[in-house]
């Protein structure tokens, strides 16, 4: 008996360990890569046309559903919270619950949500195909180095966009959570942004925008590494666009439990 | 000047075991050898896209091996690598690929008239009809039809040494002699250095001043085509005779197998 129980937590601690030595891999190529693009895009070596074509396809090619969430987020938001407001609470309060709701948590991690599923996902298939089908391989050959013609354009347009894209969301959630707050509890607009005033923060929407940056360079970073580390064949794809959507979600919401001390107290 | 010197390469198990060859400048050098073997690994040594974990590749003199950024590319630009399934970028046209082709400075001014002359030239020189394919998708065009576009984004920016991964693989007869008779043109016209990794035989007894036949990561022969022909050894008359000579080399090789996992 006593065997078994050393026998298992020997087991459990090897794999502990691979854990461990697998975690520490993949952070220590994601910060080569990340010094990597930062050395390629000061020394100017990183096409403006393919940042461009980047933005376009990350930035504004995310508006449609990063509205949508947004939207959904604050009428959601609102609704339950005129629910919660229905005794001896001020109902105007729920126009800063609304706000802090949506510019502090919501906007910037549904925002991320929508990225990694729409953009994240989609670097990692494309830039993992590549690799299985030698295209990477032709670029080295050609001369030409994929952290300046694939890594960087990706990144910095993610960097970009996403804290635009947040200032959005955080507009956009926090307008329909007005509108929701008038038809599903009667609160005025008036209401609404007197409540929103009272206990608002002017640091509060950097703080957004802050890990809207962060996450927004930290996404198409983790999507490219695990594109780049993709092999053999469809199959290696599939399973490198998973772990890569899995470590996004992660680290993401991991970033976001460390900002509120960080930054909030 | 291509030579590989003692080269050594292991992944999960060892791939290359010391291989050492010299290929001369002008000359054409078949690799043949089983599937697994290591010639494609050897092959990605020779531009780098592979490091030897022991032994070094030099080009002209100038090591492969231990160089990196400028020196590195600048190996790169005297190689052409044409890719076992043409490795061509899915979301270019074939303009846009043969393009990439060119060194940096040409590519940048890929609408000047000079540069679009350049790209239809490497494509009729691979038998294809600018006119048709260049605004095309890789997608669009057949098997055959992408190697002749890998083959004219390697060739050019005319480059002193053209490396072939598996030139006719998954071709038939047909397009498996116009890659051949497109080898050699190339080879006669630009008095280029080739290596080529192939599995058929016939394709590297016709294009190649010699071949080199490699087994378990060593060099097993090199010679002319006569000498290959001529040779008494049961494992190269397998691939110069493959019907009559297959089964012996088989028992060989399954013994020697059994010998290196005895020894591992």
């Amino acid at each position: 008996m006593k065997t078994l129980a050393r026998r298992t937590v020997l087991a459990l601690l090897c794999r502990l360990g691979r854990t461990a030595g697998t975690v520490a891999r993949h952070a220590g190529e994601m910060t080569l890569l990340a010094f990597r693009v930062a050395a390629a895009t000061l020394t100017g070596r990183v096409a403006l046309r393919d940042v461009l074509i980047q933005l376009q396809s990350i930035g504004v090619g995310s508006i449609p559903l990063v509205a949508v969430t947004a939207i959904l987020s604050g009428v959601v938001t609102s609704q339950q919270g005129g629910y919660q407001f229905t005794s001896s609470i001020p109902l105007y309060v729920l126009g800063s619950v609304v706000t802090s709701s949506i510019i502090l948590e919501l906007g910037p991690v549904m925002t991320s949500f929508v990225l990694i599923g729409r953009v994240g996902a989609r670097i990692t298939a494309e830039l993992g195909t590549m690799k299985v089908s030698e295209q990477i391989d032709a670029l080295h050959s050609l001369g030409r180095d994929p952290v300046c013609v694939l890594a960087a354009p990706r990144i910095i347009a993610g960097t970009i966009s996403m804290p635009l894209l947040v200032g959005l969301a955080d507009f956009i959630g926090v307008f329909a959570g007005l509108v929701a707050a008038r038809f599903s509890i009667g609160l005025g607009a008036d209401s609404f942004l007197f409540g929103a005033r009272l206990y608002w923060h002017s640091w509060d929407l950097l703080y957004s925008i802050t890990k809207g940056f962060v996450f927004g360079f930290i996404i198409p970073l983790i999507s490219v590494h695990m594109g780049f580390g993709t092999r053999g064949g469809a199959e290696g794809v599939g399973r490198a666009t998973t772990s890569a959507v899995v470590l996004m979600i992660i680290t993401v919401l991991v970033l976001d439990a460390t900002f509120p001390p960080l930054f909030l107290n | 000047m291509i030579e590989y010197i003692d080269v050594h390469k292991a992944f999960d198990r060892p791939v290359l075991s010391g291989v050492s060859l010299t290929v001369e400048t002008g000359e054409t050098l078949s690799i043949l050898g089983p599937s697994g073997t290591g010639k494609s690994v050897l092959l990605k040594t020779t531009n780098g896209l592979l490091v030897p974990d022991r032994g070094d590749v030099r080009i002209d003199g100038q090591s492969v091996s231990n160089s990196d950024g400028g020196a590195l590319g600048g190996i790169r630009r005297k190689v052409g690598y044409v890719f076992q399934y043409a490795a061509l970028f899915d979301s270019m046209n074939v303009f846009e690929n043969v393009v990439t082709g060119l060194p940096d400075g040409e590519a940048k001014r890929a609408r000047s008239p000079e540069v679009l002359g350049k790209v239809c030239d490497a494509l009729e020189d691979v038998n294809l009809d600018p006119a048709v394919v260049l605004r095309k998708l890789p997608s669009e065009l057949s098997g055959g039809m992408r190697k002749r576009v890998g083959l004219a984004r390697a060739i050019v920016g005319r480059p002193e040494i053209l490396l072939y991964d598996e030139p006719v693989t998954g071709l038939d007869p047909v397009n498996t002699a116009t890659i051949s008779r497109l080898i050699l043109e190339i080879r006669d016209r630009t008095h280029v250095t080739s290596v080529v990794v192939t599995h058929d035989v016939e394709q590297a007894l016709e294009i190649s001043d010699r071949l080199a036949l490699l087994t378990h990561g060593k060099l097993r022969f090199v010679g002319t085509p006569g000498e290959f022909r001529a040779s008494a050894d049961p494992v190269v008359r397998a691939f110069a005779d493959r019907r009559a000579a297959a089964e012996a080399a088989l028992q060989l090789v399954e013994e020697e197998d059994k010998e290196i996992e005895e020894e591992s």
